[in-house]
């Protein structure tokens, strides 16, 4: 199995996903093999629950006060550096689901390159986003934290860094546990 | 230095403070929890919580020589157990998560000395502390400072 952005359309749970056949595969690959889906390292949530439920309720108070759709790149830039397959799968969707555009999902991991396609208060969030989740590079220069600080105020400044530092938290949870991508559906976890 | 916030949400605040407790109760071991959390402290270089956490470590009977050598825990010979040293090899390779992913040698040497529960609250903790570390550093909260 493989390609499973693809295979999971009209999928209804995970354990029923269809092999790739020229049904579900994409149009034009059907002779195509794809590499197997992995398996998860561990699964966390099922042996640590009460962690799990601290990390939703941690969630919910980060995004209060956040708008949807900084929050929602935020998320997909972390997961991008952090190399998250699973949050990227969850954060791209959600994020095209609220009427994100494709264009700005591409072009977010070359934003620096880019910045026409965001406002000046998405420049500053994605940057800031960049220095607390490149942590061990060296602090969070002041000039990052004073153009996010220019664009926020101080209560909705403290939730970016709070979202900033859950999304870090899922990462770490995601990539060291191996979980695995193309399974999420947009508004699973909303 | 200039100051930054120390405001942080009373109800993010409570849920970080119960993530920690979740996971530090499910690991069940507060010497080694402690040891994580100044390790990953010191990698983040966040002085809030190394002065924190170095002082919980002291007064739960840590020895000032191990907290001293825990920078160099991989050539302080036995002074570490290998179990503490499997863990504290897993919470530098999950800490500088950007330097790419978490080796399968380091993840299987872990898996080798905590069971798969406790193997998932060390996770847990881990990336806890790297989440205080990221809200005391970004908001340069001082040692001994109010977090908030």
């Amino acid at each position: 199995m493989g390609y499973p952005d693809r295979r999971v359309e009209g999928m209804t749970t995970h354990e029923t996903a269809p092999e790739n056949t020229s049904e579900n595969a994409p149009a034009n690959s059907s002779a195509k093999e794809y590499v197997h889906e992995h398996t998860p390292r561990l699964a966390w949530a099922t042996h640590a629950p009460e962690v799990f439920k601290a990390m939703i309720r941690l969630d919910a108070a980060a995004r209060k006060g956040l708008d949807p759709v900084i929050y929602e790149l935020v998320k997909i830039r972390a997961s991008q550096i952090n190399r998250c397959a699973l949050c990227l799968d969850m954060h791209t969707k959600d994020a095209l689901a609220a009427g994100e555009s494709v264009e700005r999902i591409i072009q977010l991991s070359a934003w620096e390159e880019s910045r026409h396609f965001y406002t000046a208060k998405e420049v500053a969030a994605i940057e800031l986003t960049e220095a607390v989740t490149v942590l061990t590079d060296g602090f969070v220069p002041d000039e990052v934290y004073e153009r996010a600080a220019a664009h926020f105020e101080e209560a909705e400044l403290t939730q970016l860094i709070a979202a900033i530092t859950v999304i870090n938290a899922w990462n770490r949870f995601g990539v060291t546990t191996r979980q695995v991508p193309g399974h999420y559906k947009a508004g699973d976890l909303k | 230095m200039t100051a930054r916030t120390t405001y942080l949400d009373q109800g993010v605040g409570a849920a970080m403070s119960a993530l920690s407790a979740a996971a530090k109760q499910g690991l069940g071991d507060p010497a080694l929890a402690e040891l994580v959390m100044i390790r990953a402290s010191q990698i983040n270089a966040c002085a809030f919580c190394l002065d924190m956490h170095a002082e919980i470590a002291l007064k739960n009977g840590e020895s000032a020589r191990r907290i001293a050598l825990l920078n160099a825990w991989e050539e302080a010979g036995d002074l570490f157990t290998a179990r503490e040293r499997a863990a504290l090899a897993l919470t530098e390779a999950v800490t500088v998560l950007t330097d790419g992913f978490v080796p399968d040698e380091v993840y299987e040497e872990a898996a080798a000395h905590f069971d798969e529960a406790h193997l998932a609250h060390l996770i847990g903790l881990i990336t806890v502390i790297n989440g205080w570390n990221r809200l005391m550093v970004s908001r340069r909260v001082e040692p001994g400072a109010r977090p908030w």
